[in-house]
């Protein structure tokens, strides 16, 4: 039996403004096991960055409980490397946060960067690396803490198709070499399909999960095999088919 | 951190450079050459009596202004005057008027409750209340001092304000899920984002401060070279007028240039 790492039990969030309320989630529920990798779609405007918010503890549930089995590291659309820091001066920005910025700390964030191919550019501002590289120093950034819960709000939407493609092979390696349990929320299911090992489908707000499904590749966790194995498209259709119900 | 070793460049970028260069000297040329105009055709105008000196000056007299106020050792001192009532009211301003926005950004309510009062005390012209600054501060320095830091701290404070507010709402929400404090946000985020917002503020602020010395000393001085202008003014020593003034364009545009070369100092990597 793995240990839960995020668990939402009858989630109900409603949203104020001054026209009125709005109920972004209802009674959702699901968890997620260490080490693993979920992947959560849905029809736009579903309220699927309010879900990574509550996961974050960012917001508070109006009813239900959102738990979590350890620390969480957020990773947003854009990579948001402060222009005027350095890349290393970035990546040690939550250990600042947190109060961990000493030596052993800033040491793991610096061979963690040199290990995923950051090593040369740690003296280097934002606006020298390419789109790709800039989502990578993101991601160590994410893991300089060392959470056990990565939330990934649609990290690769920003980057055009063929850095997407290489952007994705890397973080998903990384992710895995790390084991660290990760959701990711998108609106691309061929991407949800080639990463994660459970796909949840959302409905129409308010969300609830409609579907959730195993994605079964014979133990390949490699994205772009993935893509071009034969169950890809088998998914593909059943994920399309079920978004637009 | 910037590679600058040289690196061998190809003939076309020599040319490249080398067109740059020449265009910049060019522009250079020219901006003193229309400098050496305006001043030759002002001078030949009064000397050749197409126009009377008496009103419209020269430049020559305007030197020997110059020379016969530093001879009576006043010069200074009225530089001296206005330099530091203008120094010191933009010092006060931009400190006070940082420190204020920063207050409005930490507090929404009082943001919200103190909105109409600066919409307004923006919208006043600061010279209405030139009788009470006199009847308050007196005649002195403080008088001017005050009115330079009332014209310039308002804008201070909307200025920084709204580059506060205007942080990026993506890298505060990075920050949160960080798990970081206002404060933290404030010294991460906040302050260093709205560094060049700080620049052009200061910037604005130059012209602001020397409106308000210049303008208090309208209205109360016994020294400094808005007294000279008025003073100038009222006895109709016109050269005395144009050689304040010429002197007032020389100190701002100093002033300016220290600005302008804090900016390059501080932003050290603009995005780009």
């Amino acid at each position: 039996m793995k240990k839960e790492m995020l668990r939402f039990s009858d989630v109900t969030l409603i949203y104020h403004t001054v026209r009125g309320e709005t109920t972004a989630i209802e009674h959702l529920s699901f968890d997620v096991s260490e080490g693993e990798f979920v992947a959560i779609i849905g029809p736009s405007g579903c309220g699927k960055t309010t879900l990574l918010s509550l996961a974050a503890g960012l917001i508070k549930p109006s009813d239900g409980n959102v738990e979590r089995g350890g620390s969480c590291g957020y990773m947003l659309q854009k990579d948001e490397l402060f222009p005027w820091r350095t890349i290393e001066k970035n990546i040690f920005l939550p250990l600042e946060i947190k109060g961990q910025n000493d030596a052993a700390h800033r040491e793991r964030a610096r061979s963690l960067a040199a290990k995923y191919g950051l090593g040369d550019f740690l003296e280097s501002y934002p606006s020298q690396l390419s789109g790709g590289m800039r989502q990578r120093a993101a991601l160590i950034r994410t893991l300089a803490t060392d959470p056990e819960i990565l939330l990934l709000d649609e990290p690769f939407s920003a980057l055009d198709y063929q850095t997407r493609l290489n952007v994705t092979e890397d973080v998903a390696g990384i992710i895995r070499s790390e084991k660290k349990t990760a959701v990711l929320i998108t609106h691309d299911i061929s991407e949800a399909i080639s990463l994660a090992d459970r796909v949840f489908v959302l409905t129409k707000r308010p969300a609830r999960v409609a579907f959730s499904h195993e994605m079964e590749f014979d133990g390949v966790v490699n994205p772009l095999k993935r893509r071009e194995m034969h169950q890809f498209s088998g998914w593909f259709e059943v994920l399309w088919r079920e978004l637009n119900l | 951190m910037k590679n600058r070793q040289k690196k061998n460049f190809s003939a076309e970028h020599a040319r490249f450079l080398k067109r740059r260069r020449n265009k910049l000297i060019v522009v250079w040329c020219l901006r003193l050459g229309l400098l050496a105009l305006i001043l030759g055709i002002w001078e030949t105008v009064a000397a050749t009596g197409l126009s009377d000196p008496f009103l419209t000056s020269s430049p020559s007299r305007i030197c020997n202004t110059i020379a016969s106020l530093y001879r009576d050792g006043t010069l200074f001192y009225h530089i001296g005057t206005t330099l530091w009532e203008t120094l010191v009211g933009f010092a006060i301003a931009v400190v006070l008027g940082y420190g204020i926005a920063l207050a409005l950004w930490w507090s929404e309510t009082l943001r919200r409750v103190l909105e109409p009062y600066i919409v307004v005390l923006n919208a006043l012209p600061k010279i209405a209340l030139g009788p009470l600054i006199i009847i308050w501060f007196g005649t002195g320095s403080k008088a001017i001092v005050f009115m330079t830091v009332l014209v310039g701290l308002i804008v201070a404070i909307m200025h920084m304000l709204s580059a506060f507010i205007a942080t990026d709402k993506n890298k505060l929400l990075l920050l949160r899920s960080m798990g970081a404090g206002k404060l933290q946000t404030l010294a991460k985020l906040v302050v260093p984002s709205s560094l060049p917002a700080f620049i052009s503020m200061l910037k604005v602020n130059v012209g602001m401060a020397w409106i308000g010395s210049i303008m208090g000393e309208y209205i109360v001085s016994r020294a400094g070279l808005g007294y000279l202008i008025v003073y100038g003014g009222q006895v109709f020593k016109l050269d005395l007028v144009m050689t304040a003034t010429v002197i007032l364009c020389i100190l701002a545009a100093g002033m300016y240039f220290l600005v302008a070369l804090l900016e390059k100092f501080l932003v050290k990597n603009p995005e780009s």
